[in-house]
């Protein structure tokens, strides 16, 4: 695969991952954002792909065939089921309305893209559009972790973050070390567990959701 | 080319929407049907409702002015003459000093006249439901309008050129010139097609209840002739959005040369186009529930988000 | 060294917890949990000698070089204390039913998975691999802190884990940033560019732009994880929910590897665009975690929260001390690591056993604890006012170094407010403790039985460390830590 058109794919993807970021930050129920962010491991694994065949990479293969496994399969399958078991109801509420959101994320996309451009030779290290769309992806991610109050949202955010990290990474060079990817991807996933297993808990000594807590101040 | 023969070209465009509107309405009300399990009206249905209505008589509210009586009309010229703006089969180059018949802001100009105008007509009336229905065709106008600019000028940047026939020229006519931003581009317009046809989840077609409709609740008054000038607008409106999205992301299939052949041709990829783009607003009819009201910014923001990343990927 | 002794350091901690997991008798998990701290504190000690003669060891992806040694004593030496003092507040937290016989081997098993990641984390010198472990003493911390139970301790557990993995998820970001420019140094070679010596040794030839951003992205992200104010509003609930002895090891040794690795960072930083931009970034943080704890610590209820906000205070002032720079300014924050890493255990033992007693938090609850617990109440009120940064305490050293270090760069600004907050946080720690220590207890108290030996032991031991350090700095420990300065310097 020639490099302007791995450049082409990764630009594509860019845009495709910056479009599901939008339907997390838009989503007025849980499950879309759930479904929005396996949709968007899903196209990481489709960049890992790409960017294998293009560098000859054959980690890459691994990485993007381990993150749809467990990203866009596993851990959604994974919100899903505590989102069954906790009986939640399934409405998002943001702590700033859903438009004043979208405006902040429309400004750290455009610094995102800013920043990019001024970093000069090392952008060519970093194949395409992966870097500002990388940075703003992690941006946004931990603006859903902080604007939203339900626990499971948060935990959406902060995959869809992994998802930015994961992209610029990817994309750097002949993408990063094999073991170090898959060592990133568990603790992803005990993370995820360790949350779940808090959520479940809470829930069931009290009927709150555990973002909601807020008895310790001061 | 000579001027008249844009002029003819034009207007012959409008003519093919003219008359392929009200059976782009009545495929889409068909699968529908048929995506729910029922028979369902058949395809003609909308072309028989329309001379139903031109051979009714006109009440009107004792309130209702002059004005009440000429929207109808107005709303159903600005509809045709954007049908006339925008390429369908024909792609040409304007000449320099031309007349400006293909420019994009001017046919978003004067779909949003459109609907100025019909919104006077409801609240010429007096009644509260057409008052209620033009405010929030309204503000749905105003959350849709600067999402369609942005739309058209994401493209335009990367051509150069806001006319719709130059715009689709230099695209190319390969088939795939869909690059990243194009993406969000065409994932932002998907939205507007919701809300320019007024469809779920935006707005629910085929209700008559009052206060469930926007754009219904704007035709609630008028009857007869006027009822049918804007039914067809209505029609027409679809079919004009529909095309735009054709000609700006996939102007592949439309041909430069006025041979039959390629006339033919062409007119059977649009066919062909316009049917996909149907089938598409049919299955999301069919699949969701209509929004409430105070969530359609939301929804909207969405596509707005999508539109400005676009333009901002083209610009950056 | 015949036996290569650094992959087993890491490893004797995991072996020791997996252990504990096949074992229920309370008297020989407390055994197993001692035996196996003292094994670690042993290696970290021969470790350490080997780096003094040999400079640097290395295996694979660990390494340990003089940078390390500090960071590695820490851990080593507040294992001990931490599994002495919990043998004795165990017996208390069964009997009164904070803990359940059923999950003790669960709770030894996960200390002891803690300090393997935190032992990882300092002995890393593939940049991924601190990060991984980063996240693993998260992971595992994350569970300790909310090991009661109770609505608060899950409260803040989450709330940890939230926070803290945002922070080191920036700082993962900002590692693929520095990777990508040591790659592009290398000509698109991705050889090494994540090992931190290949990479400081070449780090002139970095681009500084990208650097810069890395960097910044590397502070926060780490920061957060390190108590650095604005950042560090899962500190006060994390530590304080906290058990007490998993307390004394989050603020004694977590947060100061979470510092370790802003080191490691600022170095390269160093290397490739001066100085400016991390020192700058150094006293941002740290003047504002100062000035932001200070007024939390006058107004306080809890007794924990008390000490994790005067924890988050002096992580500011090691943060300050990098700021500062020059050799002063490094040593002194290495020591002030050190030896807030010793006092903080202390005192928190202090609070733990305190707590036990009264039954309370509330710190106006606690009164009199010099007469109904002697030892205690002694160990704790110097813990305190060692703390405050008294002499002849060792804490007070470290701080006139880092002072002196501002002063001499001429920071002079930031040494005022810095005192001034200094002398506020005295005051107001000097009035709690001794509100707390002086004046007669409750009846229900006074009779609650004798001091548990072990705890007394451990807080005398920290006690000493304390006072040595204090009164005369032993020359190994100046020796370890000015080599590890010269190496942070380049």
């Amino acid at each position: 695969m020639s490099d302007a058109l791995a450049t082409t794919l990764i630009d594509d993807i860019g845009a495709l991952l910056l479009f599901t970021m939008i339907l997390i930050l838009g989503a007025g129920q849980l499950y879309r954002a759930i479904y929005a962010v396996a949709a968007q491991s899903v196209f990481i694994g489709i960049a890992g792909a790409v960017l294998g065949a293009a560098t000859g990479n054959p980690d890459l293969w691994v990485i993007a065939g381990i993150t749809i496994a467990i990203k866009a399969i596993f851990l959604p399958w994974l919100l899903l089921r505590v989102v069954k078991r906790v009986g939640i109801r399934l409405e998002i509420e943001p702590v700033i309305p859903i438009s004043v959101t979208l405006v902040i994320a429309a400004i750290i996309v455009v610094l995102s893209f800013y920043l990019a451009a001024s970093l000069g030779t090392v952008r060519q290290a970093i194949t395409g559009n992966a870097l500002p769309v990388g940075v703003a992806l992690m941006l946004l991610g931990v603006l859903v972790m902080v604007s939203r109050r339900k626990a499971l949202t948060q935990m959406v955010g902060l995959f869809a973050s992994e998802n930015g990290i994961f992209f610029t990474a990817m994309a750097v060079s002949q993408g990063m070390p094999l073991i170090i990817e898959i060592g990133v991807i568990l603790d992803v996933i005990l993370g995820a567990l360790v949350m779940g297993i808090l959520v479940l808990r809470v829930r069931s000594s009290v009927d709150a959701d555990i973002a909601d807590l807020d008895q310790l101040r001061g | 080319m000579h001027p008249f023969e844009h002029i003819a070209i034009a207007l012959g465009q409008m003519g093919l929407i003219v008359l392929l509107a009200p059976f782009t309405t009545g495929f889409i009300q068909k699968l529908k049907a048929r995506l729910q399990c029922r028979t369902g009206a058949s395809v003609w249905q909308p072309y028989r409702d329309l001379v139903k209505l031109l051979r009714k008589g006109t009440v009107q509210s004792d309130s209702a002015s002059a004005i009440f009586r000429a929207v109808p009309v107005l709303v159903l010229a600005a509809t045709l003459t954007a049908a006339a703006l925008v390429p369908v089969v024909v792609v040409r180059q304007a000449p320099a000093g031309a007349l400006p018949l293909g420019d994009a802001i001017l046919l978003l100009s004067l779909l949003a006249l459109a609907r100025f105008l019909s919104a006077v007509g409801a609240l010429d009336a007096g009644g509260a439901f057409g008052g209620m229905g033009a405010s929030r065709e309204m503000t749905v106008g105003v959350l849709v309008e600067p999402v369609l600019m942005l739309v058209v000028f994401s493209v335009a940047v990367s051509t150069g050129t806001t006319d719709l026939g130059e715009l689709a020229a230099r695209r190319g006519l390969a088939p795939l010139s869909l690059h990243a931003p194009d993406l969000l581009a065409l994932f932002a317009m998907l939205v507007l097609l919701l809300a320019e046809t007024g469809r779920i989840p935006v707005d629910n077609p085929d209700t008559h209840l009052e206060l469930t409709m926007l754009h219904e609740g704007m035709l609630l008054e008028h009857s007869g002739p006027g009822l049918a000038c804007l039914v067809l607008a209505t029609h027409i409106k679809q079919l004009v959005v529909m095309a735009l999205v054709a000609a700006v992301f996939f102007p592949a299939g439309m041909t430069a040369s006025l041979a039959p052949v390629d006339l033919a041709l062409a007119l059977l990829v649009f066919a062909g186009k316009a049917l996909l783009l149907a089938v598409f607003l049919a299955l999301v009819e069919s699949s969701y529930a209509k929004l409430r009201f105070f969530r359609l910014p939301q929804f909207l923001g969405v596509g707005f988000l999508t539109a400005f990343l676009a333009l901002a990927l083209r610009i950056l | 060294m015949t036996v290569d002794v650094l992959p087993i350091l890491p490893l004797v901690p995991v072996a020791t917890g997996l252990a504990m997991l096949a074992v229920k008798d309370r008297r020989l998990l407390a055994a197993i949990d001692l035996a196996g701290s003292l094994v670690v504190l042993a290696l970290v000690i021969a470790v350490a000698h080997s780096v003094g003669e040999e400079g640097s060891l290395s295996a694979g992806p660990l390494r340990a070089d003089a940078v390390t040694i500090p960071f590695l004593l820490l851990i080593g030496g507040l294992a001990v204390p931490t599994s002495l003092y919990t043998v004795g507040w165990m017996k208390g937290e069964l009997a009164s039913g904070g803990m359940k016989p059923g999950a003790l081997r669960f709770y030894y098993a996960l200390v002891h998975a803690f300090i393997a990641t935190m032992l990882v984390t300092v002995l890393a010198d593939n940049l991924g691999v601190l990060w991984i472990a980063m996240e693993g003493t998260t992971i595992t911390s994350a569970i300790l802190v909310g090991f009661h139970g109770h609505r608060d301790g899950l409260e803040a557990a989450w709330k940890y884990i939230i926070v803290t993995t945002i922070g080191i998820s920036l700082g993962l970001f900002g590692t693929v940033l520095i990777y990508a420019a040591a790659a592009a140094a290398q000509g698109g070679s991705p050889a090494g560019a994540m090992s931190w010596h290949v990479v400081s040794a070449m780090a002139d030839r970095l681009d500084p732009g990208i650097v810069r951003i890395g960097f910044i992205f590397v502070m926060v992200g780490y920061g957060t994880k390190a108590g650095l104010a604005p950042v560090h509003r899962w500190l006060p609930d994390a530590h304080s929910q906290a058990p007490t002895p998993v307390s004394a090891l989050l603020s004694g040794a977590l947060i100061k590897c979470a510092l370790y690795g802003i080191i490691r960072f600022h170095t390269i930083a160093r290397g490739a665009c001066g100085p400016e931009l991390s020192e700058d970034l150094f006293l941002l943080f740290g003047v504002a975690s100062v000035v932001v704890a200070t007024p939390f610590i006058l107004a306080q209820h809890d007794l924990k929260r008390l000490l994790a906000y005067s924890s988050v205070e002096h992580v500011g002032i090691a943060a300050l001390g990098l700021g500062f720079g020059g050799r002063i300014g490094t040593y002194g924050a290495l020591l002030h690591v050190v030896n807030h890493g010793v006092t903080k255990a202390l005192v928190f033992f202090g609070a733990g056993s305190a707590i036990g007693r009264y039954r309370s938090r509330d710190i106006t609850a606690i009164r009199g604890l010099l007469g109904a617990a002697p030892w205690i109440g002694t160990l704790f009120f110097l813990g305190t006012f060692a703390l405050a940064g008294l002499p002849p305490f060792s804490v007070f050293i470290s701080e006139l170094t880092v002072v002196r270090a501002g002063i001499g760069s001429g920071h002079v600004v930031s040494v005022g407010v810095v005192l001034l907050m200094l002398v506020v946080v005295f005051a107001g720690l000097m009035f709690h403790a001794g509100r707390m220590v002086f004046g007669s207890a409750p009846s229900s108290v006074a009779e609650r039985g004798p001091e548990p030996r072990t705890c007394v032991l451990a807080m005398l031991l920290c006690a000493a460390i304390m006072l040595l350090c204090g009164l005369l700095l032993p020359p190994v420990l100046d020796g370890i830590l000015a080599r590890a300065t010269e190496v942070i310097l380049g």
